[in-house]
């Protein structure tokens, strides 16, 4: 194992250090990995560092924004429109029921036609449910 | 300021004036729009288009706006006689402290059609003994008095006495607040609209404030433009901006935009407001959003066939994250 010597260090103590030498200098396995860019030019170096702080910063950006824009959305669709479209479905729901209810008692004459008596007259009978032939 | 209360022309809830903004004028503008739209419910007729008076060149669109409230709210109407009616009303408020209001309103014999008649005195008083009392009367053909006097506990608050005068096509005001003779203090504001046409209206306001050593006059104008479903109406002065806009969609859908300018503090403020009237489900929802990240929202729903009305208010700020909730019950 050869142990590398920074060319940096002018210190007169460390040339005694010499190649043979056991003694290593205590690295990280991410300083070892931050050490192989080194073998990139310092354009790729710079212009993929300034990609990776872009990225980073515009993906917490658009996270950011589309959670406080559903948020948004979400809180004003409740407060402005979920009333009056649960209300109205109420409403329609039970007009339904209430033209079933109509329709079984009186028959689907009186149903298509709205509400009261049959129109043929005070002595008629109510039509019988069933289908009925076109007049 | 010395249009307090707002109301030039009283109209009716099934038969008796509204009472003071105090309690719930709910009824109020849903009657209004029933007697200003009467000849076809997408056209607006003569009634809206000149003149109302200069106070009430941004009604249309300000009564779309919902009138948010805070806490729970009890309204009892009861109307003695067909001149006469009396209104309790209970808030239970953590925001504000919860209260007591008595009111009483008086109609008086002087019908001048199905909707109007005069003299009108309406009353509000408060479990803090504060009092709220307006007086409206028409005194001869085409001019109307109108008092409005608010005291808070013993001491006056507000006085204020205003006389206005309606001529074929425009109408003149006079009002004065807090005229103090003694100390020489008081505010005079002098209103002038007038319709150059059918559809526009234009008008002035002066206002005049003296005392206390100080002395200050605001001159603003104001206009109003009526079409065919839609009404755009300006006022400007030195201090503000303020133009709206009221657009009818159809029977159940009317809409509005505020823009309100403030040159002093220079701030600026656009609201949109519109409200549904589902008659099927017998609701009336007013909602707006803001240009400050607000939504308000005013659900009223009639809960035939009792003469019991529910309403729930919220506002929701988006911005700060903070939120009011409320909820009404009107009888009567």
């Amino acid at each position: 194992m050869v142990s590398f010597i920074s060319e940096s260090e002018t210190d007169d103590q460390n040339h005694s250090i010499t190649e043979e030498e056991d003694e290593f200098i205590e690295e990280t396995i991410g300083e070892r990995l931050w050490g192989l860019t080194d073998m990139f030019p310092e354009i790729v170096q710079n212009s993929i560092s300034v990609i990776a702080t872009f990225s980073m910063r515009g993906g917490k950006n658009v996270i950011w924004f589309t959670s406080k824009a559903i948020w948004i959305t979400s809180t004003s669709f409740m407060m402005l429109v979920l009333p009056v479209m649960l209300e109205i479905e109420r409403v329609t729901v039970e007009e339904q029921q209430l033209q079933q209810q109509r329709q079984i008692l009186l028959g689907p004459n009186a149903a298509a036609s709205g509400y009261g008596p049959s129109t043929q007259g005070l002595g008629a009978l109510p039509s019988m449910p069933g289908p009925q032939p076109k007049s | 300021m010395a249009s307090a209360g707002g109301q030039g022309s009283p109209q009716f809830p099934g038969g008796l004036a509204p009472p003071p903004p105090a309690a719930n004028p709910s009824h109020q503008s849903g009657q209004q729009d029933a007697n200003a739209a009467n000849g076809s419910n997408n056209t607006l007729n003569n009634d809206w288009v000149c003149p109302g008076s200069f106070e009430e060149l941004h009604k249309k669109c300000k009564d779309l706006m919902p009138q948010p409230f805070e806490g729970c709210k009890l309204l009892i109407n009861k109307g003695l006689s067909s001149h006469f009616q009396v209104n309790h009303s209970i808030h239970l408020s953590s925001a504000n402290n919860s209260s007591y209001h008595f009111g009483a309103t008086y109609v008086g014999n002087k019908q001048l059609s199905p909707t109007e008649a005069f003299p009108v005195l309406v009353g509000d008083m408060d479990n803090n003994y504060n009092l709220n009392a307006q007086i409206i009367h028409e005194i001869v053909h085409g001019l109307r008095t109108k008092c409005v006097i608010q005291t808070q506990k013993a001491v006056w608050q507000m006085a204020q006495l205003g006389l206005d005068y309606r001529g074929k096509d425009f109408v003149a005001s006079v009002t004065t607040a807090n005229p103090n003779i003694i100390d020489e203090s008081g505010v005079v504001a002098f209103h002038y609209l007038q319709s150059i046409t059918r559809k526009l209206c234009l008008g002035a306001e002066y206002l005049y404030q003296y005392g206390g050593g100080m002395e200050g006059a605001v001159l603003s104008l104001g206009g109003r433009y009526t079409g065919k479903n839609w009404i755009a109406a300006a006022t400007a002065s030195g201090m503000n901006v303020n133009m709206t806009y009221y657009h009818i969609g159809n029977e159940s859908v009317r809409a509005g935009v505020d823009l309100d300018v403030n040159l002093r503090t220079r701030e600026s403020v656009v609201s949109l407001g519109y409200e549904l009237d589902v008659q099927k489900a017998n609701m009336t929802v007013k909602n707006s959003i803001d240009s400050n990240w607000t939504i308000t929202s005013v659900i009223e729903k009639k809960l035939l066939p009792m003469p019991f009305t529910l309403t729930l208010s919220g506002i929701l700020n988006h911005v700060s994250n903070k939120c009011q909730f409320g909820v009404g019950f009107i009888v009567g």
